[in-house]
């Protein structure tokens, strides 16, 4: 893909790591970003200079010379950097993209000029180690090669689904707050390696190779869960008595509750 | 990406299945001229002999029954079968004899016994729950030399032609003494062989079973009467519903996971029913339950 000026607007962790999966994709050239940032987080503009990319303070400059904006700030904010850049908005360009929490398509095509393009997205933490879930949804106006381009976008720190904006509460609750989850298992499951005599950092390595390997065999064998998790039960074997203590646990319930609570929280946050 | 060796190629399964079927067939052949026997008569006894009856693998003609009374010899006679009050008489007649007293009368009835005329060698088939093939051959062996046992843990859906059946080999039955108890029990019950290891273990999750299953019916019925469902209609639907989706697993050949996801719609009713059971751990309950009627079972028989 030829050059195709990209803005990052704002300070968010996930930026300068998104930027870099963008970047080794090849979707984009580095002398094609435009990172913009207040100078509180100079620190964030220099990790996006080294990277190759142009730097400025100015949200305004940034987006007006772009293709697509990407608007990386807290949710609370982004109303007020829309209102920054919409006087360089049209519906010709740029494509506007958030990636903030909580934020609809409706309150961004309020703010910003009639008929602007916008996608709504939801990656996920390990984004950052290229292995996000990512979300997107489409705006009003959003055409299907802006649809394109943000899936690739995505694609690039892992993988992209396209989906209605009434999931992304449940979205929220599964895959958002899902890593925290799972860092409480693989914990736990250190725990248990240490408690039954294993050096910790090892039980911890341990456990998250073993989430890891698990979710690659689900992926990548498309087997039902459960029918994995009876190839590995052999009878009266060790890890039925294992899987036997968490069904005693009520674990399942909890993921369960996990998942309700967390989107619960999202859908009122939303004000729904 | 290999498969394990656990896992049956379907040309294989094809293969075994056809072996299965040229050998059931060929048995039940056999079968047809051979007496049978039933020591004791009660419902287990009734259940099978009906069943082998109704599937024409046995002519009423060639059984013979004993039991202490009339009381239960009085439903058989019906059928045309011989009865008798004398044991002995069953054992001396018949080539294959189901040992189906009460398993704590067992001792008594064999002290009872005397020892088999002749060349005679029936095969002795035991469905009495908690006595070992070792102590069964150990206890026929003052009646006949190198006694032939089989012994099978039949359960009560047999009644119905619905049963679940395991059976072991004792140290002098043959593989064709396996298959003749294989295709008679096949008549009334899912019946397969396994190691005497995994009785205790088949006795919680089959044996037991059935009372858990009740349990489950009528509390859907329960649940059912709750919301408004007359009491009749909401017992029939709950035994009903419990039969067909044990059909749906015996017969799609997906994994239970699978047909549960299938009817779990998102945010739907079913799922959102699934999140209750979760809650209330059910599937933690049920293995529970398995295990505790399993490890009864063991105390029980080291205990005999």
């Amino acid at each position: 893909m030829g050059g195709m000026p990209l803005t990052f607007a704002g300070r968010m962790k996930l930026v300068p790591e998104a930027c870099q999966g963008i970047l080794t994709s090849r979707i984009v050239k580095a002398e094609n970003i435009i990172a913009s940032c207040p100078k509180t987080d100079q620190h964030l503009l220099d990790q996006m200079k080294v990277m190759g990319c142009e730097t400025t303070n100015n949200n305004v400059e940034a987006a007006g010379s772009s293709d697509v904006v990407l608007v990386g700030v807290k949710p609370n904010i982004v109303p007020r950097v829309l209102h920054d850049i919409k006087s360089c908005v049209t519906p010709k360009s740029p494509l506007v993209t958030s990636v903030a929490l909580g934020v609809t398509i409706d309150s961004m095509e309020s703010i910003l000029p009639d008929a602007s393009r916008v996608i709504r997205t939801m990656p996920n933490i390990p984004a950052l180690v290229n292995c996000g879930a990512s979300v997107y949804s489409k705006g009003t106006y959003a055409t299907a090669d802006d649809v394109t381009l943000t899936k690739r976008l995505l694609l690039s720190v892992g993988t992209a689904d396209e989906v209605p904006e009434t999931f992304m509460d449940a979205i929220t609750g599964l895959s958002g707050a899902g890593p925290a989850y799972v860092f409480v298992v693989l914990e736990a499951l250190a725990d248990g390696g240490v408690k039954m005599g294993l050096p910790r950092p090892l039980a911890q390595k341990l456990a998250a190779q073993t989430i890891m390997g698990a979710a690659k065999m689900a992926i990548e064998t498309g087997k039902h869960p459960g029918q994995l998790k009876d190839e590995v039960c052999s009878p009266g074997g060790c890890t039925i008595q294992g899987v036997a203590a968490l069904e005693a646990g009520g674990v399942r319930a909890s993921f369960i509750d996990a998942v309700t609570q967390a989107t619960l929280k999202s859908l009122q946050t939303a004000g729904k | 990406m290999g498969v394990s060796d656990d896992v049956v190629q379907p040309k294989q399964a094809e293969a075994v299945v056809q072996d299965t079927i040229i050998h059931l067939e060929t048995t039940k052949d056999c079968l047809k001229p051979a007496k049978i026997g039933f020591v004791g008569s009660g419902n287990m006894a009734q259940a099978l002999l009906n069943g082998f009856v109704n599937k024409g693998l046995v002519e009423a003609s060639n059984v013979w029954a004993s039991a202490p009374s009339d009381r239960n010899l009085a439903k058989l006679k019906p059928l045309g079968v011989h009865t008798t009050h004398d044991n002995g008489l069953v054992i001396q007649e018949c080539d294959i004899v189901f040992l189906s007293v009460k398993p704590h009368l067992f001792i008594e009835v064999n002290a009872g016994l005397s020892p088999i005329e002749g060349d005679h060698k029936p095969l002795f088939i035991s469905i009495m729950t908690g006595i070992s093939i070792e102590k069964l051959e150990q206890m026929l062996s003052g009646i006949v030399q190198n006694p032939r046992v089989v012994r099978t843990m039949p359960n009560t859906p047999c009644m119905v032609s619905q049963g679940c059946c395991v059976y072991c080999l004792g140290s002098n039955a043959t593989d064709a003494d396996g298959i003749i108890v294989k295709t008679m029990l096949s008549s009334v019950a899912l019946c397969e062989q396994v190691p005497e290891s995994q009785l205790d273990g088949i006795c919680g999750l089959a044996g037991s079973g059935p009372a858990y299953i009740y349990a489950v019916i009528e509390a859907l019925a329960d649940g059912g009467v709750k919301m408004g469902i007359p009491r009749q209609l909401a017992q029939s639907m709950a035994a009903q519903m419990v039969k067909g989706a044990a059909t749906m697993v015996l017969e799609s050949g997906k994994h239970p996971g699978q047909l549960k996801d299938e009817v779990c719609s998102p945010g739907g009713t079913t799922i959102t029913a699934m999140h209750k059971l979760e809650t209330g751990g059910l599937r933690g309950t049920l293995m529970s339950a398995v295990e505790a009627s399993a490890q009864r079972s063991k105390e029980l028989g080291k205990h005999n």
